[in-house]
Order: C-alpha cells, then structure tokens, then sequence
C-alpha cells in the first residue's frame, strides 16, 4: 500500500525529467543538425526558472481554471502507463481509459482558450482539434488491433507477453501492420515537424499558447513535456515489447525519439487539410489490413 | 560567464535565470531589424547564450528598439511594452533613439526615446554588428548581477510622468493607464 | 500549387520617339516637347490639356502611370506636378519610351482635374500630394490622409515649413521623467 502511493507520487516525476531532457536534447539536436552550437542541454530548465518568477496577467477565472484542468489529465494520464516495473493503477481500465482520458488536455486548452478571446487562439484550437481527429482514427483501429490479438485490454498482460516471447511489432503480420502505422502517426501526436501547424510561431504567434505569461507559460510547458513522455512510452509497451529494467525502457524511448528529432529537422509544415488527408490515407489503410488480418488469421 | 556555477544557481535562482534566458519580442522596430536575422541564425548563433525570438510579447523578456521611432511606431511600442511580463528590459540600437540621430530635425520622428518608456541600455553603431549585439546582452547580464536594469520598476512608480509624456506627443491614448494614476493620501 | 503567368506582352505598332513627337505637335498647341537620348520624352503642358494628354497617351500605349510627384518652386510661386508613364509592355523593344509630363500649377490656390478617370492608380499618388504639399484634386473624392495621423498648420513638405521650429516646439519642450519632481 505504502509503495502504491510513492509509485503514484514518483511516477509523473520521472516522467517530467525524462520530457525536460528531451526538450532539451530536441534543441541540441536541431543546433547540430544546422552546423551551429545550440543550447546547453539543461536549457529548459532554466527557462521554466525564469517563467515561475515573472508575474503574469490573468484573463479571468475559467482561464487559470482550463490549465490546470488540462495540466490535471495528462498527469492522471502517466498513471495508467506502465514504466518498467512501475505500473500503479495499469489493472484497471486499461487501454479504453487511456483513450478517453487523451482527449483531456486539448479540452482544457480548448476552455482557457475561449477566455482569452485572441483570433489566433480560437485558429491554433480549431486546428488542434482538427488534427486531433485526424490521428485518432488511425489510433482507433491500431488499438482494436492489438486489442484482438492479445485478447486483453489490460497493457500489464500485453507487456508481460511480449517479455515472455518476442517483440509485438515482429510476432505477427497484422501487428506488424499496426506497428508501422502507429510509426507513421507518431508525428502528429507529438506535435513535430510536418504536424507542428497547432503552434506556428511564424504563421498564428503560436497558436493556443499566444496569450498565457510566465506563470501560466511554465504550466504549458510541463504538459508538452509530459506529453511527449506519454505518447513515445505508450509506442514502447505496445510495440516494441516495454522493458522489466528502467534503463533498457529509457533507452527505448531515446531511440524513437531521436528518429522523430531527425524528421522534424529536415521536413516543412504541412497545412490542416493535407495533414488530415495524409492521416486518413495511408496509415489508416495499414490499419484497416491489420485489424481484418487478425480476425481472418 | 557563470552559467556553470551550480552554487550560485541555488543562492539566486531568479536572478540568473532572468539572465541565462532572455527571450527577444520579434518586433521589427526601425531600420535595424536587418541585423537581427543573422544574429540568430547559425552564423552568429545567438541560442547558446539563451536568447531566442518568440511571436509574441506575452511570452518575452527583452525588447529590442532597434532604430529610429516614428510617432506611429511609438504607439506600437508602447502598447507591447506594456503587455510584456514583469520582469522586463528595453535595449536600444544605434544614435537614434537616444537623442534622434540623423533624423534631428525631422517632424516626424522621436527624439530621446528616454521619457516615453524606460530603456535600459544603448549599443553603438548604425547599425551594430552581431558581434556587437551578443556583447550588448552580457553587458546587460552584469546590469542584471548588480541590480541596475530596473526599468520596470521606474516605470511602475513614475508612470504618471510617463504617461503625460506620451499623451503631449500622440495625443488623447485610447487605452487604459496601466498602472492607477491617483495616489491616495493615506498611502503616503 | 500556384501557376506561374508569365506577363503578355502587346503586340503594339511600331511606336518611335519622333513620330510620336510629330503627331502630339499636331494634335496639341501651346506645348512643348524634348527628346533626350532614344527612349526618354519630356512635355512641358499648360494644366487645362492634361486630361486630354494623358488619355491620348493611354489609347497609344502608355498604359502604366508609374508616379504623380510635386515639386515647390517657391521663388517663382508656383507647384509643378510631374506625371511619369511608361509603355513597357509593348513587345518591341525599341518602342518602350519613358514619357514625363509636367505642369505648372500657382502656389496660392492649387487646384487641378484629377487623373482618376483615365488611371485608377492615380488615387494614391493624389491622396499623398493632397496631405504633403495641400494640392486640391477635382474629381478624386477620396481625399483622406494617407500616411500622417496628426494636424499640421501648413502641409509638412512645403519650403516655408520649418522644421527645427517645429521639432523645438513640440519634442524639446518634453521634459525628462527624473527633472519632473522638481
């Protein structure tokens, strides 16, 4: 009982390290790929210590209230993720609680955005929403996927499996299928480089974040930073088989998120439509073969 | 440059990182703004001292005037300098702000951008080069370390000087004064 | 994907400088014209034969007017209003003539007929000489500052405008935020 709760008090800890020091890696990363110097690597930590000592402006209640609304889900979120050994509340719920629980965080967004009554806000939230709905059908039938070969719903069982036996994404055909169209979505999810029209500095002054000062602005960035631990940790204990030891886990995860750097460095932005239509074509259409190949074989 | 110094980072953690992350309005003031992309560009990276251009005021710290101010840009800056976040410095590029410089005559623009908002600091040049910018922000990092970019806080206590400043020149303000103007006598 | 249109270029006659120069002489009186090397026309008009000048102009090719611009001659108190047009379009290149048209206007009540009806583009120019110099355009009712946002007692550019009294009065009279306590 007692290791329950200082598994739920460290879990979105670690979680928030491992996102500091990818956002950190992303900018070391990016700097080298442009021949220049970036960075040091423990940067946004140093930018989060400036935006809590700055005194920020307030639009009214419901935009503080949307934040921590949003900020709430995504760290409820980490809970249900098994991480090594580590798995609080993975018994119950499962993969259909995360799905409904992923859509917390543009919701919250969404409301604090509507208070601050900024045209480029209410652009960066139509898009994000717009975006979202483009990954998540795709997603949708990833996880029906699985769900239908491993005949649980439960991630505990599904990385206990692959443990036993091999990786998922090479066990099958039609999980292999399903493996390389979550590859594909991966992107969109995080929000880089060809998926990053939600917020373009350049094009709408950065979308949903435009009106948020320093204090609300550090609140933003520890829900990018754990949102970027959520969805690569969930790609690794689906796919490629989430590890008994937290240093195999973590280098997992480095991996992925390494290719995703190297992507957003080389790719432009795409627009809200061609990424949609991009989203509904091809890795949908993996998808759909997947899933019909795991009721036929 | 004491970004290594983990001591310090623990005795004054507000006032080193006020200073190892000072992000720049990308507002394009006057006719400087031309030296500002290769200061930030792989070149003359200016990302390993931690400053970076954000889109909008909200988010910054650091606004560059860069160049001479026409009473229409004076309006603009004005109303982005106030929507900036407290802890905030002003840096000035070349003669013109400071006294009016090539444009001494003209009818048009503004001389002493001192008594319209509080600036900082200056950089020499017309305009300077990036070499001279990056040397401009660790000059202002020692500022920092003693305590003298205090801009904002002047502001908060003269603005009622400031603002009759601004109204002389750009007529009646359609915003709001910022800051209340009349003091009560019990504060005193 | 945008296409790229390239410009069409108009398969005009054959236009040179001096038959262009006889049949003005022809149709206008009271005018003078200059050729000054191959492709470059100066006319010096009277301003009531400017309309009839620049759509005779306009039928015959010179189909782009480029700028309306104003000069203060203050000591023989007169404005000159300079009209510049070009016909780059026409496909032979030898035919291209940059052609300038000016007249003089006097300085006490300045007034003209607007070019407004023969080019559109006319309205800007006119608006900018309107605020800057105090020049009256019949015909353009569209005259509303374009580029000043404050009152000034004479038009900024003209010659007797002083400027250092001006900037004396108003920036140097603005007192520093620290002298103001006193």
């Amino acid at each position: 009982m007692m290791i329950k709760i200082i598994e739920i008090i460290a879990l979105p800890l670690i979680a928030f390290i491992i996102g500091i020091f990818f956002m950190g890696l992303a900018r070391k990363i990016m700097a080298r790929i442009h021949w220049r110097y970036g960075p040091p690597i423990f940067q946004p930590i140093i930018d989060m210590i400036k935006l809590l000592n700055q005194k920020s402006v307030s639009h009214g209640f419901i935009f503080d209230f949307g934040i921590i609304f949003s900020l709430a889900g995504t760290i409820v979120l980490i809970l249900f993720i098994p991480f090594a050994k580590i798995s609080p509340l993975s018994n119950s719920g499962g993969l259909l609680v995360i799905l409904y629980l992923m859509l917390i965080a543009p919701l919250g967004l969404a409301i604090s955005g509507g208070e601050a009554a900024n045209p480029n806000t209410s652009i960066g939230i139509s898009r994000k929403f717009i975006l979202a709905l483009g990954y998540e059908v795709p997603f949708i039938l990833i996880i029906l996927a699985v769900m239908k070969s491993f005949h649980s719903i439960s991630l505990i069982h599904i990385v206990n499996t692959q443990q036993a036996g091999n990786w998922s994404i090479f066990s099958s055909v039609p999980l292999f299928l399903a493996g390389v169209a979550y590859f594909l979505i991966l992107p969109a999810m995080l929000g880089l480089r060809p998926f990053d029209m939600v917020t373009a500095p350049q094009e709408i002054s950065s979308g949903p974040k435009v009106e948020y000062g320093g204090k609300y602005l550090a609140l933003i960035s520890i829900e990018h930073a754990l949102t970027l631990y959520i969805s690569l940790a969930l790609f690794v204990d689906l796919f490629l088989g989430g590890a008994s030891n937290l240093i195999i886990f973590f280098i997992k995860i480095l991996v992925v998120f390494i290719i995703g750097i190297f992507i957003n460095a080389v790719f432009p932005r795409l627009r809200i439509e061609q990424a949609v239509k991009y989203l509904w074509g091809f890795p949908t259409l993996i998808a759909l073969v997947g899933l019909i190949l795991t009721t036929i074989i | 440059m004491d970004r290594n110094q983990i001591k310090k980072w623990f005795k004054f953690p507000a006032q080193m990182g006020h200073k190892y992350s000072l992000w720049v309005t990308y507002f394009c003031t006057g006719c400087g703004i031309i030296e500002i992309p290769p200061t930030i560009t792989a070149r003359w990276d200016a990302e390993r001292f931690g400053v970076i251009p954000v889109a909008t005021p909200r988010h910054a710290n650091l606004f560059l005037i860069t160049g001479y101010v026409s009473v229409k840009t004076l309006k603009a800056i004005i109303k982005s300098y106030e929507m900036m976040p407290d802890p905030k410095y002003v840096v000035g590029f070349g003669s013109c702000p400071i006294n009016g410089g090539m444009y001494w005559d003209s009818y048009n623009t503004i001389k002493h951008l001192d008594r319209y908002i509080p600036v900082d600091g200056w950089i020499a040049g017309c305009m300077p080069r990036p070499e001279a910018i990056i040397i401009g922000v660790t000059h202002l990092w020692t500022l920092i370390d003693k305590g003298m970019a205090s801009g904002y806080k002047k502001y908060r206590e003269k603005y009622k000087y400031y603002r009759e400043n601004q109204e002389k020149v750009l007529g009646k303000l359609e915003w709001q004064p910022l800051f209340p103007l009349k003091e009560s006598e019990e504060v005193k | 994907m945008a296409t790229f249109v390239p410009i069409k270029r108009k398969r005009g006659s054959k236009m040179s400088a001096n038959k262009l120069q006889e049949e003005i002489g022809s149709l206008f009186k009271n005018i003078t014209l200059k050729i000054a090397k191959n492709n470059r026309i100066f006319i010096l008009a009277q301003k009531e034969q400017i309309l009839d000048i620049l759509s005779f102009l306009k039928n015959k090719g010179f189909d782009h007017l480029e700028l309306i611009s104003c000069v203060d001659w203050i000591k023989k108190n007169q404005f000159e209003i300079v009209y510049i047009l070009t016909s780059y379009l026409l496909e032979d290149e030898k035919s291209r003539i940059h052609l300038i048209l000016k007249t003089r206007v006097s300085r006490e009540n300045p007034e003209i007929m607007s070019a407004l009806p023969i080019f559109e583009n006319a309205e800007f120019y006119e608006r900018e000489i309107y605020e800057l110099f105090g020049v009256n355009f019949d015909g353009n009712n569209r005259l509303i500052p374009l580029f000043l946002d404050r009152e000034y007692k004479i038009p900024p550019f003209r010659k007797d405008f002083d400027t250092r009294e001006y900037v004396k009065n108003l920036y140097d009279s603005i007192l520093p935020v620290e002298d103001k306590n006193k």
